[in-house]
């Protein structure tokens, strides 16, 4: 459905936006590009939906070359982009109108499909009222139905849940996932939440500084990463947690051991049979724990290990301010040039790039608190799920 | 195009009607400027060689083309603003028509400006000046009204695609509309002007604007400055619409 050879593209401004991208997207994947801020996630999907140009390679989507046949390409493609496309001054079926017209169908097409999508999208009471009364999640799911409108074979979604609550979150991916499975649409993904590529992506590139550093599913990805992890956290009138320490790392369950400043990470092959192990340890030890928990390894962890970053130190947006995004490879360079050097002078300029990263992070860890309390004896099935969701953001790797 | 145009015009139309307020806010300033300036200058028309009998009738003219500049050189404020609101990307992965987008926002621009010109004709009718009033010419009027608005708009949208911002757009707009318009016969007929201003007028595109909308509103008609005029205007609007049509499409690919 989407084939990509050898593409590159350079921004006036010099900046690598991709470097030598090749990728294959079957017909009816969830294909998530997983990446930080600036990785050129949308500068990839700019280019695959005749957004801007490139300099050297090939794309094909859709049976059709993005370069000499656009508008073949945009005929058969829709495109949800990082700011909502939707226009706040109409009402949400003014908005699928227009855009029902601007793919040239007929007015009775239009009418029927707009009665289709609503109902999908659950927004048929709200559709005549002006989107600027909608919220976050409800705008998003417009731009989504306003992308499905002349019924295309692959849609694009560029950070579809960025600035969302998590309820809305959960409750677009069940959308996302439902118009792949019931729809058979092809659907390629940018984010950087490792959430949202693990639960809804069949395969994920990480793509980081221009360049898709692995491509393969979820499951394998974390599964390259052996064993689990298991963190111990004492109470504090322990004294012996140094030969404690030193005893686990002698037993064969344990692979490493490894000092977090009080807290201590075991790496063990794995974590639900080796937690009664440890435990045994530690009374025999007389060590008094405060908190024992373990985690499977998450895609966080995949993404250290091949771009020897984490996810969560966002790197700053670079090349990617919307001039620089929009602007393609013919003009705007010289501009927007010089507006990056008066951008760096003034500090607290067009900084505001929403951090619903940053809620999220605190939910979770809010949420991994009260979880883990439970000092390691309960890991029903839920809890484990959890567990496994939230990710281990305070367990760092070697 | 002329669908996609038809319905993207059609869009921005419906957002100022639903925002009236926002259209008649651009009309505040000339509406000020013919009072003002009306009353300021009266006594000019008692100067010997002055065309008009009170000097407001002079200035209507002026007045009316200044609505034009004011009203028509924001219309790159709107396209930046549905830039970096993500509905341009929206159109552009659209197959419509690259041209039809700049078009659309322009020709709205200039409707838009019709009308406000026609408010000022009322108010200034009602402040007492005696204009043609007679339908034809009125109509013939707001053709160059129609024409000058295309104009201002299409080199604010060219101006909005070099510059992509706004602050820098808005200086250019007024560092743009104002020496035009006192480089034009807009308040001071081209006897009272120093030579080196007459010069300058012959090359504004303004001052056709003023005087063809003179030519036709106010003392005896004349046609033939009418015509030129209005042909001066056609040949400005079409270039600049063509610069930013060329823009728009010379900055994607």
């Amino acid at each position: 459905m989407i084939r990509i050879t050898g593409l590159s593209k350079t921004y006036a401004s010099g900046t690598k936006a991709v470097i030598d991208l090749n990728l294959t997207i079957e017909e009816g994947e969830i294909f998530a590009l997983l990446g930080p801020n600036g990785a050129g996630k949308s500068s990839a999907i700019k280019i695959l939906t005749t957004l801007s140009g490139f300099d050297n390679g090939q794309a094909m989507v859709a049976g059709y070359n993005v370069d000499s046949e656009p508008n073949k390409v945009r005929q058969s493609i829709g495109y949800v982009a990082q700011e909502t496309g939707v226009d706040y001054f109409l009402t949400g079926r003014e908005n699928m109108k227009l855009q029902g017209h601007l793919y040239r169908m007929t007015k009775q097409d239009i009418i029927s499909r707009i009665d289709e999508l609503s109902s999908y999208f659950d927004l048929v009471k709200p559709l005549d009222d002006l989107v600027s009364s909608y919220s976050g999640g409800m705008r998003r799911k417009l731009d989504i139905a306003m992308a499905l409108i002349h019924r295309p074979k692959v849609i694009f979604l560029d950070e579809p849940t960025l600035g969302l609550d998590t309820k809305s979150r959960h409750s677009l991916w069940k959308y996302i996932e439902k118009l792949n499975t019931e729809l058979g649409l092809t659907i390629l993904l940018t984010t950087h939440y490792l959430e949202e590529a693990d639960s809804l992506s069949h395969r994920v590139a990480i793509i980081d500084a221009g360049q898709i550093k692995i491509i393969d599913t979820p499951e394998t990805l974390k599964s390259n990463i052996h064993g689990d992890v298991v963190s111990l956290e004492f109470a504090e009138n322990t004294n012996s947690t140094d030969e404690l320490s030193w005893e686990l790392k002698q037993q064969d369950f344990v692979k490493d051991t490894v000092w977090e400043n009080a807290k201590l990470h075991l790496y063990v092959n794995n974590g639900a049979e080796s937690i009664p192990k440890i435990v045994t340890f530690t009374n025999k030890n007389n060590v008094e724990l405060k908190n024992i928990s373990f985690s499977r390894p998450t895609l966080d962890d995949v993404f250290i290990q091949y771009t020897g970053n984490s996810l969560d130190g966002n790197k700053e947006e670079a090349g990617e301010q919307w001039w620089e995004k929009w602007a393609g490879k013919g003009g705007g360079g010289k501009w927007s040039n010089k507006w990056n050097e008066a951008e760096k002078d003034s500090p607290n300029s067009v900084e505001n790039e929403p951090k619903p990263d940053e809620d999220w992070k605190k939910w979770q860890s809010s949420e991994k608190n009260t979880t883990e309390n439970t000092s390691g004896k309960s890991s029903g099935n839920n809890d484990w799920k959890k567990w496994q969701n939230n990710g281990n953001n305070d367990t760092k790797w070697p | 195009m002329i669908a996609d145009t038809w319905h993207l015009f059609n869009k921005y139309m419906k957002i100022s009607m639903r925002m009236p307020l926002w259209s008649l806010f651009s009309l505040v300033q000339p509406l000020l400027w013919l009072f003002i300036f009306g009353s300021l200058f009266q006594n000019f028309a008692h100067l010997p060689g002055f065309p008009t009998d009170s000097y407001i009738d002079y200035f209507v003219p002026g007045v009316v083309i200044m609505t034009v500049l004011f009203g028509s050189s924001w219309s790159g404020v709107s396209l930046l603003r549905e830039i970096s609101a993500g509905t341009v990307d929206k159109m552009l992965v659209s197959p419509a028509s690259r041209s039809s987008i700049v078009l659309s926002l322009v020709l709205h621009s200039a409707v838009q400006v019709v009308a406000q010109t026609l408010i000022v004709l009322l108010a200034a009718w009602m402040l007492g000046s005696s204009l043609n009033v007679n339908p034809i010419y009125i109509l013939l009027a707001m053709l160059v009204v129609l024409l000058l608005g295309v104009a201002f708009a299409a080199i604010s949208n060219g101006l909005a695609i070099m510059l992509q911002r706004e602050e820098p757009l808005i200086i250019m707009g007024n560092m743009m509309t104002l020496p035009l318009m006192f480089f034009s016969t807009a308040m001071v007929p081209k006897q009272f002007m120093p030579e080196w201003i007459q010069y300058i007028a012959m090359i504004n595109p303004v001052e056709y604007a003023v005087s063809s909308v003179r030519a036709v509103l106010v003392g005896e008609v004349d046609l033939v400055v009418y015509s030129s005029g209005l042909i001066a205007i056609l040949v400005f609007a079409i270039a600049t619409l063509a610069w930013a049509i060329s823009a728009f499409k010379g900055l994607r690919d």
